[in-house]
């Protein structure tokens, strides 16, 4: 329970818990719709999702001085692809936080002359900008990591080599596209980190894919992508150390 | 804006924040209301505070598991009144927030069913008396301050060779006034009475700001339950007061009162 109270009274813990319950309650909904006799449910699930959107939108006030902080701590970083990447996905957060700012001084009726549709649209578009310059820099990691592993393997490959050459050329695509795949296993598996990173990066841009329309999906697709990016979210935060460092 | 991030970290301080800007909405929607604003504005300012209040609870989901952790944490004191006030106070809190999530479920819509004025007055009576304990917390810790400074008063008056009249001597060690006590011998007593509640409560922060913190409290839920209708003037200014004091200890964690 302690470790509980710990992580809940982080607001970014908290906010994780209610965003995985909130993609839950979408996943549900979508699983549970086309059933005859589950009305009721699918309307509480529909009242409880949209009462815990509504009421993350506290915690997500004032987060724009949060991506300012980080947007001064990427400029710093050592290698320039990450530090561009890094800077602009900040840069995007910030403009994407002062449009959902806007949208819930409109929501909660202070400023009614404002155009929902057009800050929404705006706010998925920086989102989707800054969602996408991260993965970005998740992929330049991954390509450096899998180097690594590679000249590894090399080296200790140096010594007498007992691979069979007797493979045909047919089976020459299929072995590259294996052992890619399995340089990429294993350097994901070395750093746990940026695993969770691309997972969460890649979830997360099938929201603003679907609702800028640059790829439909459906609500059972955004709610699970949802939940794992938030489940990902929740290991960050209860484990420091699984988060992304730049160096 | 290093301090904000570091800040606004701690769920508690949003919520606290949420709190100060709910009061704030009600006692200006209490001052626009006398000086005669338009029902415009006063519908825009109720409706705000409607959000924060529901934004609240939801901000407040789980805080239970915090107040009984507390509760828990202050069992093991060694003070038997201090661990009877500290924990009943925070078991208290525990069923208020348990009172506070059921209110959250009405009001999103998950348990419709929910009948909202038994669980709110359910819930202001057990902040009630949590309250009530967290101030004969510190009425006991004011005595104890009081008794310790009287009596090092009395030992520097000694050690100075007592070259002030008897009388002086507060009565907080219980000697002995003249029997049957005049009038201005007893008004004398009050004023130093006073004189050292005022020397205690200056040198000790902390105690100083819970008393105060405690005390604007006691007029919400006084108010809610119609014990006390003290008007929604008088309730918003408290409860801003309460939410700010509230967030200078978290800023600064040295005024927290620690048991």
């Amino acid at each position: 329970m302690d470790a509980f109270i710990r992580f809940t009274n982080q607001t970014q813990g908290r906010d994780r818990l209610f965003r995985a319950t909130q993609y839950t309650c979408m996943l549900l909904r979508y699983l549970l719709e086309p059933k005859a006799d589950k009305e009721k449910v699918v309307m509480k699930l529909k009242k409880l999702e949209s009462s815990v959107s509504t009421g993350r939108k506290w915690f997500r006030l004032g987060n724009m001085v949060h991506a300012l902080q980080a947007t001064q701590q990427s400029i710093r970083a050592t290698d320039p692809v990450p530090r561009l990447c890094l800077t602009l996905a900040s840069l995007n957060r910030v403009i994407y936080f002062i449009c959902d700012t806007i949208l819930f001084v409109r929501s909660v009726g202070l400023a009614s002359g404002i155009n929902k549709e057009k800050w929404r649209t705006w706010a998925a578009r920086h989102y989707y900008y800054s969602v996408l310059l991260s993965l970005v820099r998740d992929l330049y990691e991954i390509s450096l990591q899998m180097e690594q592993v590679a000249h590894g393997r090399a080296k200790r490959e140096k010594s007498p080599s007992r691979e069979p050459l007797g493979y045909s050329v047919a089976d020459e695509e299929t072995e590259w596209l294996q052992s890619f795949l399995l340089l990429l296993f294993r350097s994901l598996k070395k750093h746990p980190p940026l695993l969770l990173d691309t997972v969460k990066n890649i979830c997360d841009i099938l929201n603003p894919l679907d609702q800028l329309g640059i790829c439909k999906s459906n609500p059972g697709i955004i709610g699970l992508g949802g939940l794992v990016s938030s489940i990902a979210g929740i290991i960050t935060v209860a484990y420091p150390q699984m988060k992304l460092k730049t160096h | 804006m290093d301090a904000w991030v570091r800040f606004s970290a701690q769920s508690q301080a949003r919520e606290r924040l949420c709190r100060a800007a709910q009061y704030a909405c009600s006692l200006l929607g209490h001052a626009l209301q006398k000086h005669g604003a338009s029902p415009e504005l006063q519908k825009q300012i109720r409706q705000l505070e409607g959000h924060l209040s529901l934004g609240r609870k939801l901000l407040r989901l789980g805080n239970s598991a915090d107040a009984l952790e507390s509760a828990k944490r202050a069992v093991h004191l060694s003070d038997v009144v201090l661990r009877f006030c500290i924990t009943v106070s925070h078991l208290n809190r525990a069923l208020y927030f348990a009172c506070d999530n059921v209110l959250w479920a009405g009001k999103s819509g998950l348990a419709p069913r929910v009948d909202q004025e038994k669980w709110a007055q359910r819930s202001f009576r057990y902040y009630l008396f949590s309250l009530i304990m967290n101030l004969s917390r510190d009425a006991y810790e004011i005595r104890l301050l009081m008794e310790q400074e009287s009596s090092a008063c009395s030992r520097r008056l000694k050690g100075s060779g007592g070259g002030v009249p008897g009388g002086i001597e507060t009565g907080g060690a219980g000697s002995p006034g003249t029997p049957g006590g005049s009038l201005p011998q007893v008004a004398l007593k009050l004023q130093l009475q006073v004189l050292l509640l005022a020397r205690v409560l200056r040198g000790h922060p902390p105690l100083l700001l819970d008393v105060v913190r405690n005390a604007c409290d006691l007029f919400i839920p006084l108010d809610k339950l119609g014990l006390w209708r003290c008007g929604p003037g008088i309730v918003g200014f408290c409860g801003l007061v309460s939410s700010i004091l509230s967030i200078l200890t978290l800023i600064c964690p040295w005024l927290r009162l620690k048991p």
